[in-house]
């Protein structure tokens, strides 16, 4: 055990030094000005920090607010912190559940590097910090390594995510150029990643694991949660730790894309999403690697009824979608998060696009439903993480009741108070 | 000049180009973790260099 935490304390220490070496490069964004004070990026360790005006003004002397202080959250941010670009929807892997529906074909009117080129020098001066590539298979594109050189030369940290099923070798050669590379990897063993993907993938994604961590220490893994694998997340933890990997980050199925169909059948159950929070904690502390968690596990974050004031200093927030993210599809729409669905047109029949991303974000009603949470409907409305959660995931929320401003259906506290419901007397 | 405060730390990078991504592991060690932390970044926020302009506003 000693050992152990010792590799981790030792792989911590050169990961900062690899961070610290890529930054001196190409220097990221620093800071951003917000109605609350400011987003200032560190390096190593790697964070965003949101500080108050008050400091703010110690690391920008001179700097000046036009509008009166807010809470962090009370408005949007000034920007994104981050952008997902779905650069293709290229892929043959097939997945049962693949949120974008991907295949071979990709979509129509794919943008190439010149156009995502153009949008991300529209996120930089926008003021994004990060984003993250994804598809699709984006490894599979000749042209990622000089899309990450340009992100960087713009001040953004490009991030990426693999399948590691195509493109392996181009992809360790250009890996230093990202800040976090995860692979997807849905289950600890042949038989359960099948279960999950539609086929047995796993020694390809573990053949790519292992060559991206031998060029690279901020590599991990990315594992959509469902009911097939739930059982394993202490063997994926295992894994993990055995791999010397710089973290797990955890999923929860969304019915988007292929996903939709397959959502009923690959989903956790109830009693899962309630055992969640103790069970990754747990696999946690006991192979002694970093976890992270999606945006839309916090209504079963907040379930087991967490100390708010921590959680919001971790800034963990539920659903943050045309607020903290943005995503944009193959062929450059702007949306709420990945799994949305784009933007109802405006006047002129024109969907916002992400190289345009300043124009859209003030505009009045953007994001719709995504930036609606304040207004949210019982049992959201009294519930004091809403704040926090803002009602939990939309995607779900569309895909089961019909309405993105519904409740997510399946929050703990939306489930009880409707079990409650049902036992009303019929008058 | 009065100090101010850090209100929130979102600790590493986001990979996932689904989702925004929440580091959990303080959890483990609970309010009292974050509450030495918290002052680390703060100094080393202070020590760096400043910019030579601000950035955004």
């Amino acid at each position: 055990m000693l050992a152990d935490l010792a590799r981790r304390a030792v792989d911590l220490a050169l990961g900062a030094v690899e961070a610290v070496r890529g930054a001196r490069r190409h220097p990221p964004r620093r800071i951003r000005l917000e109605r609350f004070g400011a987003i200032v990026q560190l390096v190593a360790p790697r964070a965003l920090v949101f500080v108050d005006r008050a400091f703010a003004r110690r690391l920008v002397p001179g700097a000046t607010w036009r509008d009166p202080e807010t809470a962090l959250g009370d408005v949007p941010l000034s920007a994104p912190l981050e952008a997902h670009l779905q650069i293709t929807n290229r892929c043959g892997a097939g997945c049962t559940g693949c949120y974008t529906g991907a295949s071979s074909a990709g979509a129509p009117h794919e943008w190439g590097l010149s156009e995502w080129c153009r949008a991300l020098d529209a996120l930089a001066a926008a003021g994004v910090f990060h984003v993250a590539l994804g598809g699709g298979e984006s490894a599979a594109l000749p042209w990622l390594g000089e899309l990450a050189d340009h992100a960087r030369r713009c001040g953004i940290v490009p991030n990426l995510t693999t399948s590691g099923l195509e493109g392996l070798e181009r992809l360790v050669a250009i890996a230093d150029r990202f800040g976090q590379i995860n692979v997807s990897l849905d289950g600890a063993t042949p038989a359960t990643y099948a279960a999950v993907r539609g086929f047995d993938g796993f020694a390809r994604a573990d053949a790519a694991i292992r060559a991206l961590r031998a060029a690279k220490r901020a590599v991990g893994i990315n594992v959509v949660v469902t009911r097939h694998n739930f059982a394993e997340l202490d063997a994926i933890f295992a894994y993990a730790a055995a791999r010397r990997l710089s973290e797990v980050e955890l999923l929860r199925f969304k019915p988007s894309g292929r996903g939709a169909r397959a959502y009923a059948e690959l989903r956790c159950t109830d009693a899962q999403h309630r055992a969640f929070l103790p069970a990754v904690l747990a696999a946690a502390r006991r192979h002694a690697v970093r976890v992270k968690v999606d945006c839309s596990y916090t209504p079963m974050l907040a379930h087991h009824a967490p100390d708010r004031a921590l959680l919001a200093e971790l800034a963990v927030y539920g659903c943050t979608g045309g607020d903290f993210l943005v995503g944009a599809k193959p062929d450059g729409r702007l949306t709420a998060c990945s799994f949305a669905a784009p933007p109802p047109p405006a006047a002129d029949g024109a969907r916002p696009r992400v190289d345009a991303l300043a124009a859209y974000w003030d505009a009045p009603g953007a994001f719709g439903e995504f930036r609606g949470w304040r207004a949210a409907a019982e049992p959201c409305a009294s519930c004091t993480y809403l704040a926090l959660c803002r009602g939990g995931c939309r995607v779900v929320a569309a895909h089961v009741s019909g309405s993105a401003a519904a409740p997510d259906p399946e929050c703990p506290r939306v489930i009880d108070r409707g079990r409650v419901v049902t036992r009303l007397p019929v008058v | 000049m009065p100090r101010g405060r850090i209100l929130a730390i979102k600790w590493g990078m986001n990979p996932n180009s689904s989702s925004l991504g929440i580091d959990v592991t303080f959890l483990l060690a609970g309010a009292t973790a974050l509450a030495i932390a918290t002052p680390v970044i703060g100094a080393l926020l202070r020590w760096r260099r400043r910019p030579r302009t601000p950035d955004a506003g």
